[in-house]
């Protein structure tokens, strides 16, 4: 036969342990907390990589990205040689009202020049705020964390393989350092 | 006969509402207040409604306190997800998929991407299977830590919310690191993972786990024994296996009435199939039927999938080192033809219904979650119970109104 009010106790000394620990609360603003690398906070931008050949706004579900570019002409430095042209970025805004933080557009960049930071700190009181132009991107780029090293168990990342299969060539070659 | 005509008939009527009629009748007696007229009046709860955990309406006819009639009325948080993901490919579907139960995020993932893995018959890593299932137990126990909490918070217990979330945080703080989100995992692709573990994170979800199963006694100590919790839940709002199997009832909630049916034993996919041979996998069932069953199939859920992650674990020590991911081309078309993929998710039974004609995006891609059907037989539940069980009786469900409404 049960005591009548045992489970009640039972709960209260739960609590009553609990008070004698120390709480678990994060003390927010005034300590920052420790987020992990790979954290989808925002995204920052590496302008000097960036080709703007639209895949990342193309490729965005919610098509919360938009870039303006235009091409200039290089006039051939040899004689008989072609012009070159190649783009040039005149801007390049994230609306973050509209991002649903899905890192396709990082995914897809080929020449990485889109990073997750796991900078969070951007609340604005008007959504129209929410869209952040290159500049800000930028600025997002330095607080970006070094990937994190993987599991043994891992195979290694392509790049790693890649810069692997450049140096053995160089090697064989005799032309490296 | 008016109220003035018997003594004593208008303090029942005031004390305990128009249906005094009703109770009178229950306590045995044909005493004075039996012979009151009564009328139906109609309440709906919701949409908003802090008792409704989302956009949930319910049309409540009443009888005084007794419930005669339930509606449930859903689409408030329709976002038309099954046309939205006819003109999107598949990596980005996952997006969206991981949307409509937010609560389940990587197990849905986990539908879309296996759907399409099917439809191109391709053979996914080992690696990246026992680490999908670690995580998809992982975000179970999230789940249902969630309704732990929240479910005692309905019913006037607030502190348990706080263990729960305790706990959550524990295993958020892993899921977190390893996928960068802690809601909106977008860690499937199609043929694998993102991307493989960060060094030592293993070790970490080791310690998550065993803290979180040391500390799981707490919540069912302050819970499970109460006599108040006891006292709202047991007999309250009994699903019988005849209205599980005729509303398709799926997930802990089936369970909690006796009907054994669990994907992941019964269909195994993934690495489910060798843990059921090991004996890792249990199957938490009850045959009680209400709500107190409901609360102890999760609790009960929670310590099997702590344990499951356990063994995937030991056996990723084993496998050898391998990718988590198969190279994909550029464009990823489903060839033509249609499959049905379902997973025991936590709230219950999730399908796919992929057909597709051979382009970058489905042709219909049709979406099966367990919350529609769960809610959809509480009008059988409700009805008979009084307006103050409606709460521990609709909390009890476990429901997450994006996946009512998807």
């Amino acid at each position: 036969m049960r005591v009548p009010g045992r489970g009640l106790l039972t709960g209260l000394a739960v609590t009553w342990r609990a008070m004698t620990r120390r709480s678990v609360t994060q003390h927010y603003p005034e300590v920052a907390p420790d987020l992990p690398p790979r954290s989808r906070g925002v995204i920052a931008l590496q302008e000097e990589n960036c080709t703007s050949c639209m895949l990342c706004a193309r490729e965005c579900p919610a098509w919360c990205i938009s870039i303006d570019s235009h091409q200039e002409v290089e006039p051939a430095t040899t004689e008989g040689g072609r012009d070159r042209s190649h783009s040039v970025l005149d801007s390049f805004d994230i609306d973050f009202s509209l991002c649903m933080y899905c890192s396709i557009c990082i995914e897809v960049c080929p020449f990485d020049a889109l990073h997750w930071s796991p900078e969070f700190e951007y609340a604005e009181t008007d959504i129209r705020d929410l869209t952040h132009g290159r500049d800000r991107l930028r600025e997002w780029m330095w607080t970006v964390p070094p990937p994190q090293p993987l599991d043994p168990h891992a195979v290694d990342p392509k790049e790693l393989d890649a810069a692997r299969k450049a140096a053995e060539a160089d090697d064989a070659s005799g032309t490296g350092p | 006969m008016t109220d003035a005509d018997v003594p004593g008939a208008r303090e029942v009527v005031v004390g305990v509402g128009a249906g005094a009629a009703g109770f009178d009748h229950e306590r045995g007696g044909g005493g004075p207040g039996s012979s009151i007229a009564t009328t139906d009046m109609v309440l709906n709860v919701g949409p908003q409604h802090p008792a409704t955990h989302g956009v949930l309406r319910l049309r409540l006819t009443l009888d005084g306190e007794r419930v005669v009639a339930c509606e449930p009325i859903v689409g408030y948080m329709h976002r038309g997800v099954e046309k939205l993901f006819e003109v999107r490919d598949y990596r980005q579907i996952i997006v969206l998929a991981n949307r409509h139960d937010w609560l389940s995020a990587f197990s849905s993932e986990l539908g879309v991407v296996m759907a399409v893995e099917h439809m191109l018959g391709m053979e996914v890593p080992e690696r990246a299977v026992w680490l999908r299932t670690m995580l998809a137990e992982l975000n179970r126990v999230l789940n249902h830590l969630m309704f732990l909490g929240s479910y005692p918070l309905e019913i006037g217990a607030i502190t348990p919310m706080f263990y729960a979330f305790r706990e959550r945080e524990t295993i958020q703080e892993v899921m977190e690191e390893v996928s960068g989100g802690r809601m909106h995992y977008m860690f499937n692709r199609v043929g694998g993972l993102k991307e493989d573990v960060p060094a030592g994170w293993t070790g970490r979800v080791r310690a998550a786990v065993a803290a979180v199963r040391s500390r799981m006694p707490q919540i069912e100590d302050l819970v499970l024994g109460n006599e108040i919790f006891r006292a709202r839940t047991r007999g309250i709002g009994y699903l019988s296996p005849e209205l599980v199997h005729a509303y398709g009832v799926s997930g802990p909630i089936a369970r909690a009435s006796g009907v054994d049916l669990d994907l992941r034993r019964d269909e195994p996919y993934l690495a489910y199939g060798t843990l059921a041979d090991e004996g890792v996998l249990e199957v938490v069932t009850r045959t009680e039927g209400d709500s107190y069953a409901r609360y102890c199939c999760l609790v009960d859920q929670v310590r099997v999938s702590l344990a499951l992650v356990d063994a995937c674990l030991a056996h990723l020590e084993d496998l050898p080192p391998g990718p988590v991911g198969v190279r994909l081309p550029k464009i990823v078309k489903a060839p033509e033809g249609s499959t049905y993929v379902w997973t025991e998710n936590p709230l219950g039974l999730n399908g796919y219904y992929l057909v597709s004609r051979g382009e970058k995006t489905p042709w219909r891609l049709k979406l099966r979650s367990a919350s529609f059907n769960n809610v959809a037989v509480l009008p059988h539940v409700l009805t008979g119970c009084v307006v103050a069980d409606m709460v521990a009786v609709l909390g009890s469900m476990f429901f997450v109104v994006g996946d009512i409404d998807k």
